[in-house]
Formats: structure tokens, C-alpha cells, sequence
């Protein structure tokens, strides 16, 4: 049989061909996605990284487990509106909120003093029996 | 008025100058003696336990005492200038304390960065094979924990100059 003039055994075969560079088109699909999956995902960890946010992002695995978080972690109520006059009453609004937060700030000041990385807390020495039922705690 | 506008701008220009900037001083390490290296590595593990806590306790606070800064920057100061700007009271001190404090907010951020960096960097150094280069890190993230310090300390000198300029504001009302 003939068909436009080509043998059915050519058409046929051109067929198949078609089939292998599809199925091999595919695989190379599938290969090229992976790899640039790989590559905008490693960029991606490095500009995390690189920038520091690693640090401050708190959903981080491990970073900061949900148990962990602080009791008093959302207590900023203070919200001055930009709206309004500018009186008396509103700058002592404004004087209240300011204390309130000048509290609590003043509170953890220590938060970042030395203390915590002296050796003696690290117990770089060996522990005082007072700091092992700390460590134990 | 216009006295005690140039009196709190001269100290807030002082507090700039001469606070410690956040680049930390060249380190000057000591060089362990023998007991004291021997002592490092045989401590070795509880004292990365305690590191450890201590680095889940800085994020912790880190958090806290940031949303605190943000509250103050976003929710207070920028809406009082302008508040003050539309009632035509722009204040030129008050939107330089904004702008000062802002800026020592992103310098508390990125110092807290810095120091985090070196602290991680501490924790995968062996202690108990590399005691001196541990030893030596370990004062390097002291240095930047000072860093940290030292920027709260300033956020909280502008914060209270801040306070004392409204209080004069409110009496020249």
C-alpha cells in the first residue's frame, strides 16, 4: 500500500521514531526541570542565608518552637492615631503609650549583656553544683 | 522654645557621635594556658548545651524586644509627625528623632544578624579537638553581643530624649 507515495513500512517507521524522541524529549523535560528546580532553590537558601534572614525568620524549623515563644510576646496594645487635634490631652495620650512600651523595654535590658557568655555561665571551668541543677533544670 | 529645640538637638547629635559605632574593635584574644584548654575540651559538650540555650533565648528576645522597637518607630512616633504635620506643627526635632531611631532599629537588626552569624559559626567549631580556635570565636561573639547592647542602649537614650521633648511640647501648648 501507498500512501502520497511513501511505502506503509517508512510511514510506519517514521512513526516510531516519533515516539522514541518524544518519550526521550520527555526524560529530558523532567531532567531540566529538576535541575533548574535545584539551582533557583540553592540560590534561593544562599540569599536566605546571605542576608540574615535565616536569623530572624522565627517560623524557621527549630528556630523557635511554638511552646517556646514568649508569654508576653504580642502585649503592644499602644497605637497613637495619625487623626485629630494636637493637644494637651493628645500629647499625654501619647506620653502614656510611650511609658507603657518604655516599661517593658526597660525591663529586658539585660537581655543582651554579657552574663549569659562569661565563662563562668558557660561553665567553660566546670560547673558550681548551683549552675549543674540549673542545667539540669 | 527655639533654645530647647537647639539644647535637645545638640545631645541627640552627641549621643551619634559619640556612641561606640557597631563595627566591633580589632579583638585582642589571650592565649589560654594548658588547664584552661584542657578544661575547654573537657567541658566540651555541656558547654554547647548551654550555648545552645543561650542562642534559642536570644531569638527569643530578639522578637520581643523587636516588635516592641517597631511599635515605637511605626505606631507612635511616624503617626505623631503626622498627626503634627496636619494639624501645621511639623516639628523638625521630632521627625529627626524618627528618622535616628529608625535607623539604630536596623542597626540593632543587622547587629543581631552579625552576631548570630559568628554564634552558629561557634557552634560547629569542635571544642573538645579545637579548644584555643574556640576559645577565640567565643570572644568574637562577645564582641558582637556587646554590639547588640550597645544599640539598645541608644534606642533607649533617643527614646528618652524623645519623651523629654514632648513634655516640653506639651507645656508650650
Amino acid at each position: 500500500m501507498m500512501e502520497d507515495g511513501q511505502p506503509k513500512q517508512e510511514i510506519e517507521q517514521e512513526e516510531k521514531q516519533k515516539v522514541i524522541h518524544g518519550g526521550r524529549n520527555l526524560i529530558l523535560l523532567g531532567i531540566g526541570s529538576i535541575v533548574i528546580a535545584l539551582i533557583t532553590t540553592s540560590i534561593s537558601i544562599f540569599i536566605y542565608r546571605y542576608t540574615g534572614d535565616i536569623y530572624l525568620d522565627r517560623s524557621r524549623p527549630g528556630y523557635i518552637a511554638e511552646g517556646e515563644k514568649r508569654d508576653d510576646e504580642d502585649d503592644s496594645k499602644e497605637d497613637f492615631s495619625n487623626e485629630g487635634e494636637v493637644d494637651k490631652k493628645a500629647l499625654e495620650e501619647y506620653l502614656k503609650e510611650l511609658e507603657s512600651i518604655q516599661g517593658r523595654i526597660n525591663a529586658h535590658e539585660n537581655n543582651f549583656d554579657a552574663e549569659p557568655l562569661t565563662d563562668d555561665a558557660l561553665g567553660i571551668y566546670g560547673y558550681t553544683e548551683e549552675q549543674e541543677e540549673f542545667s539540669e533544670d | 522654645m527655639q533654645k530647647r529645640i537647639r539644647i535637645a538637638a545638640f545631645i541627640l547629635a552627641a549621643i551619634l557621635i559619640f556612641s561606640p559605632s557597631g563595627t566591633s574593635f580589632a579583638a585582642e584574644h589571650r592565649d589560654l594556658s594548658d588547664e584552661e584548654i584542657g578544661a575547654i575540651s573537657q567541658n566540651c559538650s555541656s558547654i554547647k548545651i548551654r550555648l545552645q540555650r543561650v542562642q534559642k533565648d536570644d531569638a527569643k528576645n530578639r522578637v520581643y524586644l523587636g516588635s516592641q522597637y517597631e511599635t515605637i518607630a511605626s505606631k507612635l512616633m511616624l503617626n505623631l509627625n503626622l498627626r503634627l504635620v496636619k494639624n501645621g506643627m511639623a516639628n523638625a526635632l521630632l521627625a529627626e528623632q524618627q528618622t535616628t531611631f529608625m535607623s539604630e532599629r536596623d542597626r540593632f537588626k543587622n547587629d543581631f544578624i552579625g552576631y548570630s552569624q559568628e554564634f552558629e559559626t561557634l557552634l560547629n567549631m569542635n571544642c573538645k579537638d579545637e579548644p584555643q580556635k574556640f576559645y577565640k570565636q567565643l570572644e568574637i561573639v562577645r564582641e558582637k553581643r556587646a554590639d547588640i547592647n550597645s544599640s539598645m542602649k541608644r534606642m533607649k537614650d533617643i527614646v528618652s530624649l524623645h519623651y523629654q521633648t514632648i513634655v516640653e511640647l506639651e507645656e508650650d501648648l
